[in-house]
């Protein structure tokens, strides 16, 4: 029993299990889900939903444990047979909670309460059958999904990472499938093999190809892929540089022709991905680098945006100044003018540090809010009603007209945008100034001490992130063409910080992928529109308490968070289940 | 890598006369004392010029000061919830707003269905007690949840790491409520007696507003009884001194971290009753901004200090009711009112920057 397989615990997580799934219902994403067909007509998102909490809390009760810094393994039989049991009582849970709120003495008098607890959603948990039976069967589900989580953790990670790797790859193309369609469609390739009209979801072949082939390419690469990274590691410099140029250029492509694959409705998703990830580079300098939680990023947004509305808008713009230059003669004069913002809002606050530094700027974001919308300052920038009118930059080429407001050509000034920021973000990182912002980041006084001006790097952080986010600003005004100041609230800031963390301080890779999840896939998947900020949330608290480096970690802030238990953290879990991939992270780059 | 970098950032000091030349020039300080001497100057100059104008009546100024008050005196029973956990963890709990709104929506149900079998109206005093307890449990329950699952782990993480992670709860609980119940606000049925006026004074003051002020009094006095007296208190002064320590003097460090977010909870709780007599609207998204209006009531009075709070609570509640008017109609800004929480935030800054530690707190440099 020393892997922790008690009674009590099984009990606990089972508990756990089947209110994690009363949450989802109750919270209305069981229902709402349910709409999103997965594989056949039968798989819906929903339905997933209804298992994985049971299926988590079993895999958590046969994870290796950690006992006096020796990790454990429960026995695989007995790990099943505990991760039933937790389906069980999870199901059962369920089940109860179903059963009272049907048989109430009002019907659905729980719905008084619950606005989600309709007639609709007891017939989703309930697989559109009478009470008993669709209970029946959701214990039976439930059941299977802990069996299946317990031995997810039991097997080795040769077989548990390709099995995950297939998962997500169906989870993807199914939940996505609008995207891909479109994809496939576009390349000329026919579709109907993988997506099914009439089921709504993946055809049943095409869900187990797309499970086999990842699954399959993930195994090869589980057992042939030291020996290929060694072979790549080994290679000479000049070989390995031509594999890095060979992997920026495919990368480089797909993003040449993605507009081209996704139309211009899909195009639109990405521009707004593109306007998050710049303003997820510029915070990720203030916070990531140099180490200054900034909780009013919105302010630059905010400035980026009306400085260029009042710079470039028609003379019936809502505001009293009319300039009306061009889009490209007014981006540096935004930029320098957030930039002072920047310097403005930096030097104040040049005392506090850490948590306090957060409140203020948050207050500084909310100062921006409550400004952009008063009457006092409605002359200049339209007060609650915005600024119209702002033009977008356009040309003629060959006697086509390309409009930058146009979704795909839209795509490709944020791109180079982004590539931009990306590129100096990159650069500072490994620069002096970016040694100096870690140094700082790390430990104020001793960088002091070592000659670091901690002022003028404090307000150089602000200034460029205030420039970088002040361009996203100033895009998001050209994107669509009049400003109302209900779009600069904290939210904004919010978003800009939870891609960052989810990403990883730090790490330019991890912004982008905290982009394209957190923007990207509420974009695509217009369920989850709703419950995009719950979700942003969660990740915060998840991310904070499993994984603060973030998913992509950059080498250095990992080391920082880390410092006291790595090394424990290393020796403990050493033998049994490591997975390689822990070690390739410490030689990544910045 | 590591070497190389130390090296460079130690070349850095071997440009001894630029650095020289920026410390011995004080930017920060002069840049501080340039915007907060013009702050004040034209907050004397809207008040003189406001005075001018003769706008607004005696009668008028006076029940801006009793809103005021009134209002402060909510805001002083969020704060404590920070500024106990504040001075016990060294965290904000930014999700302390949430933990009101969870209380104003368990009370809200059980309003609902008093009103609906007309025991409120009859009997006011015994529904208004029952409230106080079931939004007293539901922000204790939150409070507590939000100890345990979030934030408990992370006491020995470095210090922004909590912190964001109670802005994620924040956002989470917020979310979570609008998913539940429904985005919209909903009217709070309140008694009928609670309508018109006392005179208090000889000054006619709003129901509502008397019994806020009495209840918020009452509550701050019960939680200074409860610190200076009890055993309970006596830990948490302990703890809030020095964890480890107080744990090797056989103190609970655990329990006693769960009762401050429960005593916090409980102030919550009560002040959710006392806001939804006074502005009787409850909703997902209510807790943001009186949370952070709590927060910095807290600050402004010195966090981690009692009294503090309620000084804080009380100063901040009286500029936002007078301030617009009384500092911006004279500067002629269109809509005073709309920039009442910039009042606020201005405040906050401003205490930040030239007396951290709070009006009664100690000036600690490491504290901030």
């Amino acid at each position: 029993m020393s892997a922790g397989l008690t009674a009590r615990r099984v009990a606990r997580l089972g508990m756990l299990g089947g209110m994690g799934v009363i949450y989802l219902a109750l919270v209305g994403m069981v229902q709402t889900f349910d709409g999103v067909r997965l594989v056949g007509d039968q798989v819906t998102l929903g339905r997933v939903l209804l298992i994985l909490p049971p299926l988590s809390a079993a895999y958590v009760l046969a994870r290796p444990r950690i006992v006096a810094g020796e990790a454990v393994k429960p026995d695989g039989r007995a790990a099943l047979v505990g991760g039933a049991i937790i389906g069980v009582t999870g199901g059962a849970l369920v089940g109860l909670s179903i059963v009272v709120a049907n048989g109430l003495p009002e019907r659905f008098a729980a719905q008084k309460i619950f606005t989600s607890v309709t007639p609709a959603l007891i017939s989703v948990v309930t697989f559109d059958r009478a009470i008993a039976p669709g209970i029946g069967m959701l214990v039976v589900l439930a059941t299977v999904a802990g069996a299946a989580g317990a031995g997810l953790a039991v097997l080795g990670w040769k077989i548990r990472r390709p099995l995950i790797t297939g998962l997500l790859v169906v989870l993807l193309l199914s939940m996505l499938q609008n995207v891909f369609r479109v994809m496939i469609g576009q390349l000329g390739l026919d579709t109907a093999w993988l997506y099914s009209v009439r089921l709504g979801g993946l055809t049943y072949i095409g869900a187990i190809l797309t499970f086999a082939v990842p699954a399959g390419i993930s195994a090869f690469w589980a057992n042939e892929g030291i020996t290929l990274r060694q072979r790549l590691s080994g290679a000479t410099r000049e070989g390995q540089r031509q594999v890095r140029l060979l992997a920026v250029a495919a990368v480089g492509l797909l993003l040449a022709v993605l507009p081209f694959l996704l139309g211009s409705f899909l195009s639109a998703v990405l521009g707004r991905v593109g306007l998050f990830l710049l303003m997820g580079l510029g915070l990720n300098i203030v916070v990531g680098y140099a180490g200054l939680l900034d909780l009013g990023y919105v302010a630059f947004f905010a400035v980026g945006a009306y400085a260029m509305g009042v710079l470039t808008a028609a003379a019936n713009s809502g505001s009293s100044i009319h300039v009306g230059m061009g889009f490209f003669e007014a981006v540096p004069i935004v930029v320098l003018l957030a930039a002072v913002t920047g310097l403005l809002i930096g030097a104040p606050v040049l005392r506090l540090r850490g948590d306090y530094l957060a409140i203020v700027t948050l207050g500084f974001g909310e100062i921006a809010r409550v400004l952009v919308t008063s009457d006092a300052l409605k002359s200049f920038l339209g007060g609650a009603q915005g600024l119209i009118a702002i033009p977008a930059p356009s040309f003629t080429i060959g006697g086509l007209n390309v409009d930058f407001r146009d979704p795909q050509p839209f795509y490709y000034l944020v791109l180079v945008f982004c590539v931009l920021a990306g590129f100096v973000s990159y650069r500072l990182a490994n620069s002096r100034i970016g040694r100096a912002w870690v140094a700082m980041r790390e430990d104020e006084q001793v960088s002091e001490v070592m000659g670091v001006s901690t002022v003028r790097y404090k307000l150089l952080a602000f200034a460029t992130g205030a420039a970088v986010g002040s361009v996203s600003g100033a895009l998001f005004a050209v994107q669509i063409g009049s400003l109302a100041p209900t779009s600069f609230n904290i939210l904004i800031s919010i978003q800009a910080l939870a891609i960052i963390i989810l990403g990883g301080m730090g790490s330019i890779p991890g912004v982008v992928v905290g982009a394209l999840v957190l923007v990207g896939i509420p974009g695509f998947l217009t369920e989850f529109e709703t419950y995009q900020l719950l979700i942003y949330g969660a990740v915060l608290i998840g991310i904070m308490l499993y994984r603060p480096e973030g998913l992509i970690p950059n080498v250095r802030r990992t080391r920082e968070l880390k410092e006291e238990d790595r090394l424990q953290d290393a020796w403990s879990k050493g033998a049994p289940d490591a997975e390689p991939a822990t070690i390739s992270w410490e030689e990544a780059p910045g | 890598m590591m070497t190389r970098g130390t090296a460079d950032v130690v070349e850095t000091s071997e440009a001894p006369a630029e650095l020289g030349r920026l410390s011995r020039f004080p930017v920060r300080r002069v840049v501080q004392w340039v915007v907060g001497v013009g702050v004040l100057l034209l907050a004397a100059y809207g008040t003189y010029e406001t005075i001018q104008l003769g706008r607004f009546s005696g009668a008028a100024w006076r029940d801006l000061l009793v809103f005021g008050v009134a209002q402060g005196a909510i805001y002083a029973l969020i704060a404590l919830g920070y500024t106990m956990v504040y001075g016990i963890l060294n965290m904000i709990n930014f999700a302390h707003g949430e933990v009101f709104m969870a209380g104003a929506f368990a009370s809200y149900f059980v309003a609902r269905t008093l009103q609906n079998s007309g025991f409120l109206q009859s009997n006011p005093v015994v529904s208004i007690a029952i409230l106080m307890v079931v939004a007293m449990a539901g922000s204790v329950g939150v409070a507590v949840l939000l100890e345990r699952v979030a934030y408990r782990r992370l006491r020995k993480a470095p210090r922004l790491v909590p912190l964001i992670t109670a802005i994620g709860a924040s956002l989470f609980l917020q979310n979570t409520a609008k998913g539940f119940f429904g985005p919209q606000t909903r009217g709070y049925p309140t008694p009928d007696v609670l309508g018109g006026t006392w005179t208090v004074l000889g000054i006619p003051i709003l129901r509502t507003q008397v019994i806020v002020i009495v209840g918020a009094i009452l509550a701050m006095v019960g939680l200074i009884m409860f610190v200076a007296r009890t055993r309970t208190g006596k830990s948490m002064r302990a703890v809030a001194e020095d964890k480890e320590i107080a744990s090797l003097m056989g103190i609970d460090v655990d329990r006693v971290v769960v009762t401050t977010f429960a005593i916090g909870g409980m102030l919550a709780g009560i002040a959710a009753v006392l806001f939804t007599m006074v502005f009787q609207v409850v909703g997902p998204f209510m807790g943001f901004i009186p949370g952070i209006k709590a927060f910095t009531a807290a600050v402004l009075g010195g966090i981690g200090s009692i009294a503090g709070a309620a000084l804080g609570g009380l100063i901040l509640g009286l500029l936002e009711a007078v301030g617009p008017s009384l500092f911006l109609t004279g500067l002629g800004v269109k809509g005073p009112n709309q920039l009442k929480d910039v009042i606020a935030f201005s405040i906050l800054v401003l205490v930040l920057i030239f007396r951290p530690g709070g009006l009664l707190g100690s000036d600690e440099a490491e504290k901030v």
